[in-house]
């Protein structure tokens, strides 16, 4: 296996283990200085044992100590021995030690508030464990080291035994965070003893958190050991058998999606209601994006369209005051909407990719600051917005309330997962495929690249306006002041976690990106900066996203293999000395 | 004569984007002469237009100076820098902790040209030391990856730079101490003109003079010209093409962080979201000019300032639209779409093949 490389280098090894636990220290001070350490402080994640906030700082110095060891490919160096990678570990640790030390001391002798107001009293008292002066600083060195000594003693481990016991922690962190919203069925299935019994103060008691811990490593363990039997097991049960059990499967996911708002109560319907409205988004702009290969940053321009479009069809307080019935008014609404993706796709497809994403969002903001001007005061109301917007009625029954709600909202995500899905796989889909990988190809092969290009933009455009339409009936009024630039960044960075192009991942993005920090208000505040966080990494480290498109992952990485390829040949010298250098 | 000879064959979006062109000119030439004819009864005398002006070229001389950093970025690397509004954000926030320090130390008031200039200078660092870890940390390891990819990086790096200002900093807005030396109005010429708006206007130009030189006559310069005509190539002839790349994002940075300073001047506060719109508007301002050329981003955002100033009141108000001052953004959007439709390589930019 070592075939071909070059001895290990201690040094080497151990400087960049130092390195890498300095920049682990920064992050810890990042942390601090951005608040996040202090305002996560008051989450518990076991109570009485673990706090959220300086486990954010722990985390970074475990993944910073548990990386170090292992050389970059590019080194072409053998693997290192476990005694230099546990060395390297507690090195790393001992590195994000000092760096945290200093910055402790600093900011308990030295008045930083006038610059960085969150390096408080209350922030030194949360690193230092709670206790004073040095030993604080012994605390926080303590703390460093051990987490130092863990990413060693992982290292150590066999992968298959180790594998088990990463996920049974982060299941129990997991778990810890699903608070509000298990908290919240608990009580509403009055399991009040079970929901004491699990979570205390915010946090899983201890007790739960061994229970969980426990669970998620013997399953995970099973999963490790004799997963591969077992999946070898159910793909040889006869294909009619197969079929069955996921009709049974997906019956029970049905009927779990009907009465989950009953389960809920009406604050998680309403939250969960929010991530829909996000979910018909992302997958719009997902066949903006994902299919067609076209970078919308204006997005929210159709959000707001429907929305207004419905307010002003069906509110009788609007300018038109028609007062339609919400169901007469939505085909307008999405008749509108295709119209608008229309005229503001025509003009700007003959733009490259990056000249697109900025025009759109010139697009974008331009609806919004004429919505808030006083110029069109009269039809829009200004920044009042519009107000008495009725909810929809079927017959009798007025779906007002988020528990109401919810099943139109349900129902058009799912209609919409079934339009993009079957979008993607006919012959438009083929042709956005082929249109983004090469459009020039593409339109020598007769693609009309301009029409699919405006029905990617039309499509997507009727997306964003059912969104809108839902928006303005849920909370009965509409504003211009929530409809900016950053709804267009949330969509976008919901399918870039899940996966451009991936129906399930826009499911699983709205979930974690729109669903978990409306529950967890620690989140809230920091949400933009985790989005960025969730760009950024996702770009560098697996630009397909979680739960991938198999053609756009083979796209991405095409490129990567090419780039390992030449890396590799630039590499291929005994010195691995960059071929580039220096006059 | 070759339009005359051959024309174009005319297709349905020539047609929309042609008659898009008539109604634009139409709509420019019919708002002036409203309001120029004072069909409104709105009218500015000439030495509110004049004011107008001067405000538009130190407004201009700020965006161009942001527009530099997007056009050397683009013109080596062919991506937008879209985190370079957040870069601006750093060299003001850094402007202004350095000047309530100087303001305390009394040196603000004795040698206001010494106080500008350590402002300049501290921030000009700071921004260059943001610009230089993104390029390592963020865009270095993508330079090979498709290009959306470089973008969307971009953007999450935006938010990322602009909350972690926000976490850090505050979300508050935060005034300015500005010396006396910078306030009131000095006569030039006979024409009255605010102080600062003269600083602002001097530094951009001594910085833009700076940055020509640079590119043209230096040894750096070279090795940036040829980096940017072919990478490869000029590796192979001993150019140090990462250090180069990084180079330009130093400079640019420090732009940047010249440009924050400068706005503050201006502006008189910072907050952690001030970087978007400068940002978005000098984007502009380096496409009007044509991206990737450097007078050009300089005339760009000298003219996107002096429209963005007068735009508003003589387009609209001749119309009876109310507040016009709200719609500001809305023209430098407006220009940003057009010219990005209609001209993208720019005033001064050669169209591409």
């Amino acid at each position: 296996m070592n075939e071909g490389r070059r001895p290990v280098d201690a040094r080497l090894v151990l400087k960049r283990a130092t390195g890498m636990g300095a920049i682990a220290g920064l992050a810890g001070v990042y942390l601090s200085l951005v608040g996040i350490v202090e305002r996560f402080e008051t989450r518990n994640v076991v109570t009485g044992v673990v706090t959220l906030g300086l486990l954010t700082v722990a985390i970074a110095i475990l993944v910073a100590a548990f990386v170090a060891p292992r050389p970059p490919r590019a080194w072409g160096m053998a693997e290192p021995s476990r005694g230099l990678k546990l060395a390297a570990s507690v090195l790393a640790g001992a590195a994000a030690a000092s760096v945290l030390v200093l910055f402790l001391i600093a900011v308990e002798s030295l008045d930083l508030r006038d610059i960085f107001p969150n390096a408080s009293s209350s922030l030194s008292r949360i690193l230092s464990l709670g206790m004073d002066g040095p030993a604080g600083w012994a605390a926080l060195a303590a703390l460093c080291l051990a987490m130092g000594s863990i990413a060693g003693g992982l290292h150590a481990l066999r992968p298959r035994d180790r594998q088990p016991l990463v996920a049974a922690m982060s299941a129990v962190l997991l778990v810890s965070l699903m608070e509000p919203f298990l908290n919240n069925v608990f009580l509403q299935l009055r399991q009040n003893a079970l929901a004491s019994f699990i979570y205390e103060r915010s946090g899983l008691t201890i007790p739960a958190a061994l229970i969980v811990f426990v669970v998620v490593l013997a399953v995970a363990a099973f999963e490790t050991y004799r997963g591969k039997q077992a999946r070898e097991r159910v793909e040889s049960l006869p294909a009619p058998t197969r079929r069955n059990a996921k009709y049974v499967t997906l019956f029970f996911v049905g009927v779990l999606l009907l009465v989950l708002p009953h389960l809920m109560g009406v604050f998680l319907s309403e939250v969960v209601g929010t991530v829909g409205l996000y979910m018909l988004m992302g997958l719009g702009l997902n066949i903006v994006v994902g299919y067609a290969g076209l970078l919308d940053l204006g997005y929210v321009a159709f959000f707001a369209v429907g929305a207004y479009a419905t307010a002003l069809l069906t509110s009788p307080a609007s300018s038109l005051g028609l007062g339609l019935d919400f169901w007469i008014a939505l085909p307008i609404v999405m008749v509108i909407a295709a119209i608008t993706g229309i005229i503001i796709g025509a003009p700007v497809l003959r733009l490259r990719g990056d000249y697109l994403a900025i025009v759109t969002l010139g697009f974008g903001e331009i609806v919004r600051i004429l919505l808030l001007s006083d110029a069109l005061r009269p039809i829009f109301g200004g920044a009042q917005g519009i107000l008495a917007i009725p909810p929809p009625e079927i017959g009798d029954l007025r779906l007002a309330g988020p528990v109401n709600l919810y099943y139109p909202i349900l129902a058009f995500v799912v209609l919409g997962a079934f339009v993009a899905w079957t979008l993607a796989n006919s012959r438009v889909g083929r042709a956005w495929n082929a249109m983004r990988e090469d459009e020039e190809v593409a339109a020598a092969t007769g693609i009309n690249t301009t029409n699919y290009k405006l029905l990617a933009f039309a499509i997507g455009a009727v997306f964003g306006c059912v969104a809108g339409a839902f928006l303005s009936v849920k909370i009965g009024v509409v504003f211009p002041q929530r409809l900016d630039i950053l709804v267009s960044i949330t969509v976008l960075s919901l399918i870039i976690l899940g996966g451009m192009g991936s129906i399930r991942g826009v499911i699983l993005g709205a979930f974690v990106l729109v669903g978990l920090p409306e529950l967890l208000r620690e989140f809230a505040e920091y949400r933009l900066l985790i989005y960025g966080g969730v760009l950024v990494t996702m770009m560098l480290l697996r630009p397909e996203g979680l739960l991938p498109n198999r053609s756009r992952q083979r796209e991405l990485h095409e490129e990567h293999d090419a780039e390992e390829t030449q890396y590799q040949q630039r590499a291929g010298g005994d010195t691995g000395a960059p071929v580039i250098s220096s006059p | 004569m070759r339009f005359l000879s051959r024309p174009e064959r005319l297709t349905r979006l020539g047609v929309i984007l042609w008659a898009l062109r008539i109604a634009l000119i139409v709509f420019v030439l019919a708002g002036s002469y409203a309001t120029l004819s004072g069909a409104s009864g709105l009218v500015l005398s000439p030495e509110g237009w004049r004011d107008l002006v001067i405000t538009g070229i130190a407004q201009g001389s700020v965006y161009a100076l942001i527009a530099l950093g997007y056009t050397l970025v683009y013109g080596i690397l062919f991506m937008i820098n879209f985190a370079h509004g957040e870069i601006f954000t750093a060299g003001a926030f850094t402007g202004f902790f350095v000047a309530v320090a100087l303001a305390e130390e009394g040196i603000m008031e004795a040698n206001p040209v010494l106080g500008i200039v350590i402002l300049l200078l501290s921030s000009m660092i700071t921004s260059m030391i943001v610009a230089v870890l993104l390029e390592r940390i963020a865009y270095r390891p993508l330079r090979r990856a498709p290009r959306l990819v470089p973008l969307i990086t971009a953007i999450g790096a935006s938010l990322v730079l602009q909350y972690s200002f926000r976490g850090i900093y505050g979300s508050g807005v935060r005034m300015v101490p500005l010396p006396d030396a910078i306030q009131g109005r000095v006569e030039i010429l006979g024409i009255p003109i605010l102080r600062s708006q003269l600083i602002v206007v001097i530094a951009a130009v001594g910085l833009m003079f700076a940055l020509y030189y640079l590119v043209e006559k230096t040894r750096t310069g070279r090795s940036m010209r040829a980096v940017s005509e072919d990478k490869e190539v000029a590796g192979l002839m001993g150019i140090n093409v990462d250090r180069t790349i990084a180079t330009t994002f130093a400079i640019g940075g420090s732009l940047a962080g010249a440009a924050g300073v400068l706005y503050v001047f201006i502006f008189n506060q910072v907050s952690f979201a001030m970087g978007f719109l400068p940002g978005i508007k000098a984007f502009t301002a380096a496409v009007l000019g044509g991206i990737g050329n450097i007078v050009g981003a300089m005339l760009g955002g000298l003219t996107l300032g002096i429209l963005e100033s007068i735009g508003p009141f003589l387009l609209l108000s001749g119309f009876g639209v109310p507040s016009t001052n709200q719609l500001r953004d809305v023209i430098a959007f407006s220009m940003l779409v057009i010219v990005l439709i209609f001209r993208p390589y720019g005033i001064l930019g050669r169209k591409e093949s």
